[in-house]
């Protein structure tokens, strides 16, 4: 679930803390990695990953059940045998 | 508990768009102005991160006569009108100046120097919104309600309204991550708390965040402006929203192609090629088109944006950008989805409630003092914008003509919800919010939804009753994110009630109220359904409008 932050890379700025309005950070100390207590709150704004500095420090994993329902050429094709 | 007393002339409830467009618009006027809001004024609410569709008149362009406008947005109304004239004639008195403004303070309503009309588009006809790139809109509207020195106080939730006789003269709130109450003598207040999501089971049942709308925008305007007194109306008329489908993302119109049915027929007789002047406005028409479909045996439906060019693609990703749904095209990258190749399936959205604060066209309340504004008395994001501007407008004459009133009166309500905090944050065990919500959200949907007679109303609301008491009794939060949780509850289920009230005396089919036992549509109830509480129970009444 989202988000997903790389402890590597994260510069601990609190960006993403301070600006998530449903809080799924909530808990997060000052100035060290933030973590990620409700995941399931997060609704895939991307705010956190637009104000991270750092590329990469921060992604969105979106959930499976939300994953779109999409056509190709070859979905309408009745399976082998 | 820390106790913290703030005192303004003006308080805006919410942040969103029509909170910071009060407090501009007041503080400049000379107010002393606070914004109360739940996260971060920057990201929070339904213009978080961008919309691209303002509806405006523009004398030069649609001609000087605004009443002509008017008379063509009531003639392609997409569904029932629920707004008097007074209400859209203050708005497109406003909305163009307003328009003039945000170009001003750098949110770019003009493309390439000139308007750009386009999407909610019935071909032919006259346009009526323009395109403009709201990404960064909700800073640059914090800056300028700052610079005009409004005080913005961000992860206050607010959850009662203080009265003293029939006058607000403030309200209560608590902080979501550390134990303060704050309350607030304020002269007037202003509502602007949005939407109300999570009072229904959503697209993914139990995911409730998994909301176009974000997940806290959950009626508590109407929740507290009903305990407090004020006027509610048409809590019982859902709403339902179309977009691809799982993924709930809105932005109808800012799709360049023709919704399908499975054999690639266009389901309207509006476009039959994609056009990124018109989007398909079938689907403001008749929202419920994927899911007739699906019922009939004649889905899927899907959003055909095929065989679009290159330079059609990259305008639809541009806006969709400017939308609020980055994630929508980041989701598509990054699953190899190409609207220029695959057509996308598209869903009629669960039902959505909760009704509106009443407001006239000066954004004052049935109760002196109380102003509302924005998605919880009108909606969309040109009507939040002008009518945020007006009722700062209103509360700041009518401030200026009262003392502040004695905020000591109304102790009882700031204890009572101390108390209630105290409790919710001293069990050990118990349902937490979560449980409580998804509890709720199964009773509204199969009791309150999509149809409806009266012994299936009068079950769920006696269920919704007995579930009630156990959230007064019961309900822990681990710590004060999850009290702010509590808190959005106790409201979702206080307008669950009133729609529960609502849909009993509407004894007639209309739009999505569908009551099989009083199939026709009663002429005679084209008005207002008001409900307010009398006594500690609601009473419900019919008002034209
Ligand atoms: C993705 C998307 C795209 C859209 N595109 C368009 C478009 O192109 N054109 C258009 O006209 N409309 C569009 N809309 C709708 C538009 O964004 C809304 O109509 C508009 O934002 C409403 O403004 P508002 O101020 O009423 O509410 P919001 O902007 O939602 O703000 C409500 C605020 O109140 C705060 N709040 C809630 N409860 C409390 C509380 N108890 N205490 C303190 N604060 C609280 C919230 O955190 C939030 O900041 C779109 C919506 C979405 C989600
Ligand atoms: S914004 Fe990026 S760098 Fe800053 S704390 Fe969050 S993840 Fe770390």
């Amino acid at each position: 679930m989202p988000p997903i932050i790389n402890p590597d890379l994260c510069i601990k700025c609190d960006r993403c803390v301070n600006i998530c309005t449903e809080d799924v950070f909530f808990g997060s100390k000052k100035h060290e990695t933030p973590v990620i207590t409700y995941p399931r709150e997060c609704v895939h704004f991307n705010g956190c990953v637009d104000v991270c500095p750092v590329p990469g420090a921060i992604w969105l994993r979106y959930p499976m059940p939300s994953m779109i329902v999409y056509r190709t050429s070859s979905d309408y094709r009745a399976p082998p045998g | 508990m820390e106790e913290q007393l703030i005192e303004c002339d003006v308080l805006c409830v919410g942040g969103g768009i029509a909170g910071l467009m009060a407090a501009i618009r007041a503080s400049e006027l000379g107010a002393n102005v606070v914004v109360a809001e739940k996260g971060n004024p920057h990201y929070s609410g339904c213009g978080r991160r961008g919309n691209d569709h303002f509806e405006t008149w523009i004398p030069e362009v649609h001609g000087a006569d605004k009443e002509k406008f008017i008379d063509e947005l009531l003639k392609t109304a997409k569904g029932e009108i629920l707004i008097g004239r007074d209400i859209l004639r203050a708005q497109f008195g406003k909305a163009h100046e307003i328009v003039e403004l945000w170009d001003e303070w750098g949110i770019p309503m003009r493309q390439k120097g000139k308007w750009e009309f386009a999407g909610h588009a019935f071909p032919g006809r006259m346009m009526t919104h323009i395109k403009y790139e709201g990404r960064f809109q909700k800073t640059v509207l914090v800056q300028q309600a700052r610079k005009r020195g409004a005080r913005i106080m961000d992860r206050i939730m607010v959850d009662e309204l203080l009265r003293d006789g029939d006058r607000v003269i403030g309200a209560v709130g608590v902080h979501t991550r550390e134990d303060t109450v704050f309350v607030f003598q304020a002269k007037a207040v202003i509502l602007g708390t949005g939407k109300c999501s999570r009072l229904y089971q959503g697209l993914t049942p139990g995911m409730m965040f998994n909301d176009g709308h974000g997940g806290v925008q959950t009626g508590d305007g109407r929740a507290m402006a009903y305990r407090a007194g004020a006027e509610l109306m048409n809590v019982e008329m859902p709403q339902r929203h179309i977009g691809p489908k799982y993924f709930a993302k809105f932005g109808q119109a800012t799709w360049v192609g023709v919704l399908r049915d499975a054999e690639g027929k266009p389901v309207g007789p509006f476009v039959s090629e994609p056009d990124r002047r018109y989007g398909d406005i079938v689907m403001e028409v008749n929202k419920l088109a994927p899911e007739q479909y699906g019922e009939r045996g004649r889905g899927p439906v899907y959003m055909d944006c095929t065989g679009i060019s290159d330079k059609d693609a990259a305008y639809m990703r541009h806006w969709h950008i400017h939308e609020g749904n980055v994630s929508l095209v980041d989701h598509m990258d990054a699953e190899g989805i190409d609207p220029r190749k695959h057509p996308i399936e598209f869903s009629t959205y669960p039902l959505r409630g909760g009704g509106l604060i009443v407001a006239n066209e000066k954004a004052e309340t049935s109760l002196p003092g109380l102003y509302a504004a924005g998605d919880e008395a009108m909606g969309d994001i040109s009507a939040a914008a002008t009518f945020g501007w007006i009722s700062g407008d209103t509360a700041v004459a009518y401030a200026r003509t009262v003392e502040h009133g004695d905020v000591e009166v109304t102790r009882p309500i700031i204890a009572a919800l101390e108390s209630r905090i105290d409790e919710l944050r001293g069990r050990g065990n118990g349902p937490d919010w979560e449980e409580a919500n998804i509890a709720l959200q199964q009773v509204m949907t199969d009791y309150a939804g999509k149809v409806r007679n009266e012994a299936r109303l009068l079950q769920g609301l006696a269920h919704l009753r007995r579930l009630r008491q156990k959230v007064d009794t019961e309900l822990m939060a681990r710590n004060q994110h999850e009290l702010g949780r509590c808190l959005e509850v106790h409201n979702l289920f206080d307008v669950g009630e009133l729609t529960f009230h609502a849909a009993l005396d509407r004894r007639e089919s209309r739009g999505l109220h569908n009551r099989p036992d009083y199939p026709f549509k009663n002429p005679l109830l084209s008005q207002a359904h008001i409900v307010r509480m009398e006594g500690d129970r609601p009473v419900t009444d019919w008002r034209s409008y």
